[in-house]
């Protein structure tokens, strides 16, 4: 019987799983284009904080009254649960969480949000609340 | 006559479910079975089970786990359980360990029809909520745990064939590290449960015990919960905003049947439906309807 048990709970431990659906599907990449009428309004360079490696550039385009944050050759140290602020300072304090960092180059900035307020894109650790990397926005 | 009242019970059960909306329960609904030693001959007992059920937007959910209870002697029993959860929907299905629960129960000594137990126990998260598929973050709806480390105490009152049990879940630590936006969802079914924090839970159960045979036991019973507070969330803003309408009433009907195969070994089936439910259930234990089975062995 116990035996049974057992195998019942290891049969628990294997159907873990994760497979995707229709609103978990890679959607498709947005591509800013500057001859497609995007227009470039800040730019600036990630650097690291203290034990991480940074590179890339980050920017924000608008096109049609819409605004986007956009990460150019961009790559990071990896982290458990990176997010793209939008900050007053180059500290996670005053912000607009644009959403969890993947693989997207192009995240796009709610409506309400005046970004001339913001001047730097962070790259956060939400989980651990630590800060990874900063781009001061010119 | 008993079986005409089970007959009208299950009966009333299936219509309700067509415009039921929710279930809610972090853990306090199942703890009731504590208080009762359901195999009394023997010294350990195991009990292998699962739960279905649907929730908010259709999605279908697959929760088993396992109970150890060690009967330390007549008055004091200390229990163990484990959960996993699969939840399957339009984000796609998703499957993980959820909490662990480690239970302490002490009964009082037996007074000629009345007997009182007490209960005292911990819930332990394997999560802290976050699950993701595709890098896309996941309501609570599809989370195994809630992420938070909470205290459960109790009181249950054994009178006649009445059975009645108080508890309170009151999350002590808050591990909750949910990125789930509305705003950048594709769906419109969720609410933004980022760093969500919630509220304790009170529980309220009335069980009626109808003995058909020596083998066949029905336990039609009440659950009346509330959930003593708004839960809250952090905004894209980066502040902390209530959720209203999250705290209220929930109260559900459930019947348990339970078959002894022979002294140390039942089996149950559970259904469950709520009549009541909170106007904005954003922890995603929301189910229109449960039906549960499981193993008891007694050794």
């Amino acid at each position: 019987m116990l035996k049974k048990m057992a195998c019942l709970f290891l049969f628990m431990s294997f159907i873990s799983c994760e497979k995707e659906g229709e609103f978990t599907k890679t959607p498709p990449q947005l591509v800013i284009d500057t001859n497609d009428g995007f227009v470039t309004l800040y730019y600036g360079v990630f650097y690291p904080t203290s034990g991480i490696t940074v590179s890339g550039s980050a920017s924000i385009y608008e096109k049609d009254s819409q605004k986007y944050v956009s990460l150019n050759d961009f790559s990071i140290s990896s982290g458990p649960d990176l997010k793209v602020y939008l900050s007053t300072t180059d500290s996670p304090d005053t912000f607009v969480n644009l959403g969890n960092l993947t693989s997207a180059t192009v995240y796009t900035i709610p409506q309400q949000v005046d970004v001339s307020v913001y001047k730097y894109v962070l790259i956060h650790c939400q989980q651990y609340n630590h800060l990874f990397a900063i781009a001061e926005l010119n | 006559m008993k079986y005409v009242i089970y007959f009208f019970f299950i009966n009333s059960l299936c219509l309700i479910t067509l415009n039921a909306q929710g279930c809610s329960d972090a853990g306090v609904c199942s703890i009731s079975n504590s208080f009762s030693n359901t195999i009394e001959s023997s010294k350990n007992q195991i009990e292998v089970g699962s739960v279905f059920g649907i929730g908010e937007a259709a999605i279908f959910y697959i929760s088993p786990y396992v109970i150890y209870t060690h009967h330390f002697s007549e008055t004091l029993s200390i229990s163990t359980k484990v959960t996993y959860s699969q939840a399957s929907g339009d984000f796609g299905t998703r499957g993980q360990f959820g909490d662990v629960y480690l239970l302490g129960n002490y009964n009082f000594k037996k007074k000629k029809e009345t007997q009182w137990n007490a209960l005292l126990g911990f819930k332990f998260p394997f999560t802290t909520a976050n699950a993701k598929i595709n890098e896309i973050s996941l309501p609570l709806d599809y989370q195994a745990s809630l992420g938070t480390f909470d205290a459960i105490i109790g009181v249950g009152l054994t009178y006649k064939k009445w059975l009645f049990h108080t508890a309170l879940q009151l999350p002590v630590f808050n591990n909750n590290k949910n990125s789930y936006f509305d705003e950048y969802s594709a769906s419109n079914d969720f609410q933004s449960t980022n760093l969500f924090e919630r509220k304790p839970d009170f529980l309220l159960r009335t069980t009626y015990t109808i003995v058909a045979n020596e083998k066949l036991t029905f336990k039609p019973n009440l659950l009346f919960l509330y959930h003593l507070g708004n839960d809250s969330y952090e905004t894209i803003f980066g502040t902390r905003e209530v959720i209203k309408g999250s705290e209220g009433v929930t109260l559900n009907a459930n019947l348990i049947t339970s078959y002894a195969f022979t002294t140390n070994k039942s089996i149950e089936l559970s259904l469950a439906t709520p009549f009541v439910v909170r106007d904005v259930r954003p922890d995603g234990l929301t189910r229109s309807f449960t039906a549960g089975i499981n193993y008891i062995y007694g050794f």
